[in-house]
């Protein structure tokens, strides 16, 4: 035995667990997956090698074609609805009730309880003639209520609204953290200077929290292209796939269908346009973030 | 004090704003556990009623009963807590040694190491899936809870950040101390470090638990014994077979978001610390 393999040996088996884990449930997979994009193969049948077919078909097949135009809708109600609302409700606590438990377990408790159980409560809301949604909107007076999670149009938006709710809580609890950290007396200097509330939160707040909100921004974003649990229990995809996304969609052809080369083409691209939505943020980090 | 906000007016609509929203995010719990108390005929009432009818009745439990006993979700409960306590046992063991050998022990090129393993986590599990299913299936672990227990035990990225920092945070001198003394690199860890990151290790332990409780797209796949269904696919599989039965859908959704909740209250700080401590500040 080396004397460099002695001193070497404890972090080895240290780290024995997790470098059999690194390997075998990520590094494998995914260079397996990229393998396999390259193939035709339906998990019964011999796999054969196809080339860029895969991803041709993807970026030429109207449902496919579908299933990302659901992806940015869904993406563009999520990130900016999930962002606005946590800032919003994360300024408010902190001006408010900053050390009221109730509150903020009030709003986090959505995000770490069961989310088949509480999509399943929202489905039941969702109800077209007895849930507790269009029974609401009716007292108000709106009779004309669409049909929600069996309408090819509110079905996507509905999907939207469960996810927007049940992380919410979640963002705010990191901004809480950020703002947490501002010093009182801009907001002091600001009053005396007659600041109003409004100019004062995105004058003060939102630039001084602005490494919060990209680090916020980057993890709505991924989440966004990933929802799955919510769109399974809520609609399955439907109707008529008004509401399938990427993740989803993927799903739904490795494991109904098994073609396997195929959605592992899918995930590639979704991989892909995750690459390249952080790219962009990170390119245009220095024009808002300040260090 | 520092009031940030002038008048009481003002003070006055951010505490209702602030009493509104956290109504509608407690209100589908509320709406569940009224649910789960309704005799079927109470369901589909018009408008609505927020009576819990059933408790009013000489059986108040009996969506709980049906459901606990003759759907099965006694199994359910059992295998979700099985799973899920393995799963975030076995995170802790691997992300401790991890973080404590990433943070302590000496070993070239470790860094690098750290960050293929914080990388790969950035991976979409979409595109992992179809090979560890394929894995799966070549081991022969369809329908068993191995697939649902393996990876979470050996793969931690977000345990191994967070128990790395923490480890780097305590005080060296007690190994010093100890290894003067010929204690072994294993007995320092676990007799020193490792109570002293008690705080951490309950952190990435809950957690874990939380998310395995709640994972869905494993069982989905690896499970097709009812036996061996977890709580999530147990309330999906009751979905398609009962469709009308709320009452009792909304009771099984109970039973299986309590758990969670309680584990929340218990280890609050625990669970705020660690999913706001990976984050920035400021």
């Amino acid at each position: 035995m080396t004397p460099a393999w002695r001193r070497y040996a404890p972090a080895l088996i240290f780290l024995l667990p997790a470098l059999v884990g690194l390997a075998v449930f990520r590094l494998v997979p995914i260079l397996w997956s990229f393998v396999l994009s390259f193939y035709d193969w339906q998990i019964f049948d011999q796999p054969s090698f196809t080339g860029l077919d895969n991803y041709i078909h993807i970026l030429t097949s109207p449902v496919s074609g579908q299933v990302l135009r659901n992806t940015a809708v869904f993406a563009l109600i999520y990130v900016p609805g999930s962002i606005a609302l946590s800032l919003v409700l994360a300024s408010v606590l902190n001006n408010t009730l900053r050390s009221s438990t109730f509150f903020r377990s009030a709003l986090f408790l959505p995000y770490i309880t069961s989310t088949v159980a509480v999509t399943l409560a929202w489905k039941w809301i969702f109800s077209t003639r007895f849930g507790l949604l269009n029974n609401a909107l009716a007292a108000l007076g709106i009779d004309a209520a669409p049909a929600w999670l069996a309408d090819p149009t509110y079905a996507l938006p509905a999907v939207a609204i469960v996810s927007i709710w049940k992380d919410v809580g979640f963002y705010m609890i990191l901004l809480l953290a950020g703002l947490q950290t501002i010093d009182p007396t801009y907001y002091e200097a600001a009053r005396i200077d007659g600041a109003r509330v409004v100019r004062r939160f995105f004058r003060i707040t939102v630039p001084l929290l602005s490494r919060s909100l990209f680090f916020v921004l980057i993890i709505a974003m991924v989440r966004s292209t990933q929802t799955f649990e919510i769109t399974y229990a809520l609609t399955e995809g439907g109707p008529n796939r008004s509401s399938t996304t990427l993740a989803y969609f993927i799903y739904e052809n490795a494991f109904i269908h098994f073609q396997m080369g195929y959605a592992a083409a899918l995930a590639y691209i979704l991989c892909f346009l995750l690459g390249l939505l952080t790219l962009v943020n990170f390119y245009f980090r220095r024009r808002w973030v300040h260090e | 004090m520092n009031r940030r906000v002038s008048g009481p007016g003002a003070l006055l609509a951010l505490y209702g704003f602030l009493v509104a929203y956290a109504a509608l995010s407690l209100m589908p719990f509320a709406w569940m556990l009224i649910t789960s108390f309704k005799e079927q005929a109470a369901l589909f009432q018009l408008p609505p009623s927020f009576r819990p009818s059933l408790l009013f009745t000489d059986t108040p439990m009996a969506n709980y009963s049906v459901i606990w006993n003759e759907r099965n979700f006694v199994t359910f409960f059992r295998n979700s807590a099985f799973v899920s306590f393995m799963a975030a046992i076995g995170q802790v063991f691997t992300c401790a040694l991890a973080g404590y050998a990433f943070a302590r022990l000496p070993l070239p090129g470790k860094n690098i190491i750290f960050a293929i393993i914080l990388a790969t986590a950035f991976v979409p599990t979409e595109v992992t899936i179809i090979p560890e299913f394929l894995l799966m299936r070549g081991f022969g672990w369809l329908d068993t809870f191995l697939p649902l227990i393996v990876p979470s035990f050996l793969v931690g990225a977000f345990g191994t950040f967070m128990l790395r920092e923490y480890f780097a945070s305590l005080p060296h001198d007690y190994a010093e101390a100890a290894r003067m003394d010929g204690a072994r690199e294993f007995r320092i860890f676990w007799r020193i470090y490792l109570p002293l990151a008690q705080p951490a290790l309950i952190s990435v332990f809950v957690i874990a638990f939380i998310n395995n409780w709640d994972e869905l797209l494993r069982p989905l796949l690896y499970l097709t014994s009812p036996d061996l269904y977890t709580v999530p696919l147990g309330l999906l599989s009751f979905v398609s077979q009962y469709e009308a039965a709320w009452g009792q859908l909304m009771a099984g959704s109970v039973i299986s978001t309590l758990p969670l909740i309680i584990i929340y209250v218990l280890t609050q700080r625990y669970v705020l610390a660690g999913f706001s401590g990976g984050g920035v500040k400021g």
